[in-house]
């Protein structure tokens, strides 16, 4: 399998740079000595890499992972526009069965990197919401699929352009999103129309909340409901980050800056 | 031909006595089996094994094929059996003299309190170091290490001084030392906890009742702007420019103005 060897050989000739998805202690092992340095990209830093970008989700598509990889890498200076990037990553096995080359800059740059780290709110709460959301498009609530819309971060800011549509059920409460009882209770009170507000440390500041952001001008996709396009148009107004459950097509989508960067089905997750 | 009964004749010292001596030693093996049974039962039923799991302790008992339950339980034993033993030798009356026995008894009863007490201290130090290790694992700071140790040690210390008082041994230096430690960690720690301490109480009063919450607009001391954030010790407001860090000591001595919109 000669022909099999020297194209797997052109894939990886003269690539700049070498990322590692979910690398095993003994492969990070064996890649000590490499330059440039290896950039590892895992959920978390087990290998203890030096050079490390961190995985929020475990996104299912390989796509997906290496995107958010490269971005990551783009953003801590460890690439180049341009650079050639050689993946090494897991498809089918669970330990790394699959070599690819990119090239960093080939994806138009979608700030699904910078949602997770360049926004107000902490990654780890942004991460939270996006697996009630996840949770919540898997199961719905009762079996009947159900939307939902919640505002992370710049939450004095949110509250301030929006309004209640009724008594605000956190009221005096002081739950996080990721705290165990939290996914019960979100389940529930999304049966409520209206807005979840989350402040960045990840307190839930309110349910059931209207958002009156101005929304001239914000461009998302045709088709899609007022429940994005609140989404869309609060995270232009406000520095927060908004994360949407689509009621009808059980997609979940992240905003931030008025755009879309993130689209995610909940099923591969 | 001597009967059987005439050549055991003048061997025992006292014939009621050796009765009652292999009796007692007989009654003393079956009570240290059912302590250490015992003992062992209770220590598991109260959760002392998954306690003391994962504790340096626990690692060296396990190391020589034992644990720190049985362990324990082994030692309440070996300490019965000395009683028991001791108990006989007063029965038999073969000991120089009865203050000997009585001191032995006295000394091997502080001598088991000592033994207990450095174990547990040895156990509670272990754990308290991992419980506090994990605490601030989230902390990337390498010299935070030093804390962990040092709550162990520190337990240690008093685990130590409180088996050598059993004993009997000096400790007052060492109590002074103690003192002088407790004072420091106390008193300099209290002086330099003391606005941690006053904005925590101000925060667990402004957290129950909320005067304000996220989003509105308030005046605290001269800084006005939106609520973004509230804890247990800060209150953070964010006007057009500027964010201002408020520690809730702050909220309740100045007061704080709350715009209505």
């Amino acid at each position: 399998m000669d022909e099999l060897g020297a194209l797997l050989d052109d894939i990886v000739a003269d690539v700049d740079s070498v990322f590692l998805f979910s690398p095993s202690a003994s492969v990070h092992e064996s890649f000590a000595d490499a330059e440039p340095p290896v950039v590892v990209v895992a959920p978390e830093n087990a290998v203890d890499a030096e050079r490390y970008v961190e995985l929020p989700l475990e996104f299912r598509s390989l796509r997906e992972r290496i995107r958010f990889g490269v971005e990551g890498g783009l953003d801590d200076g460890y690439l180049e526009e341009g650079d050639q990037v050689g993946c090494a990553a897991e498809l089918f096995a669970d330990d790394i069965d699959t070599v690819t080359r990119v090239r960093a800059g080939d994806f138009d740059h979608s700030g699904v990197y910078g949602l997770f780290v360049n926004s107000r709110a902490d990654p780890e709460v942004i991460r939270n919401v996006f697996e009630v959301a996840i949770e919540l498009g898997k199961k719905g609530q009762k079996g009947k699929r159900v939307g939902a819309l919640f505002v992370v971060g710049d939450a004095g800011k949110v509250m301030n352009n929006s309004r209640p549509l009724s008594y605000n059920p956190f009221e005096k409460s002081h739950v996080h999103v990721g705290d165990p009882i939290v996914d019960v209770m979100l389940k529930e009170f999304s049966r409520l129309d209206g807005a979840f507000v989350v402040s960045d440390a990840g307190k839930i500041v309110s349910s059931y909340r209207y958002l009156e952001p101005a929304a001239e001008g914000v461009d998302i996709p045709k088709g899609l409901g007022a429940r994005h396009m609140a989404a869309g148009a609060i995270t232009r107004d406000t520095n927060a980050v908004a994360v949407v459950l689509s009621e009808s097509d059980g997609l979940v989508r992240a905003f931030s800056g008025g755009e879309i960067v993130l689209e995610l089905d909940p099923e591969e997750y | 031909m001597q009967s059987v009964p005439e050549q055991f004749e003048g061997l025992a010292l006292d014939g009621g006595n050796l009765t009652l001596a292999v009796a007692l030693v007989v009654g003393g093996l079956a009570v240290w089996g059912g302590t250490v049974w015992i003992v062992r039962r209770v220590l598991l039923r109260v959760g002392v094994d998954e306690a003391v799991e994962g504790t340096a302790f626990e690692r060296a008992a396990q190391g020589v094929g034992s644990s720190t339950v049985g362990l324990v339980s082994q030692v309440c034993g070996v300490f019965l059996l000395l009683f028991g033993a001791l108990y006989v030798v007063e029965t038999l009356d073969i000991a120089p003299s009865r203050s000997l026995v009585f001191t032995v008894n006295q000394f091997l009863a502080r001598l088991f309190v000592a033994v207990l007490v450095v174990i547990v201290g040895v156990l509670v130090g272990d754990k308290a170091e991992i419980v506090v290790g994990e605490r601030l694992r989230s902390v990337k700071l390498p010299e935070v290490t030093v804390i962990p140790r040092l709550v162990k040690y520190s337990v240690l210390y008093i685990a130590t001084l409180v088996a050598l008082s059993q004993l009997r041994v000096a400790t007052g230096a060492l109590l002074i030392m103690l003192a002088a430690y407790a004072f420091g960690l106390f008193f300099l720690g209290g002086l330099a906890f003391k606005d941690l301490l006053s904005s925590a109480a101000a925060g667990v009063y402004l957290l129950l009742v909320e005067p304000y919450s996220i989003g509105d607009e308030v005046e605290i001391d001269g800084s006005r702007g939106i609520v973004q954030e509230m804890d247990i010790f800060v209150t953070l407001v964010e006007s057009d420019g500027e964010e201002y860090l408020i520690p809730n000591r702050k909220v309740l001595r100045k007061g704080a103005t709350r715009v209505r919109g």
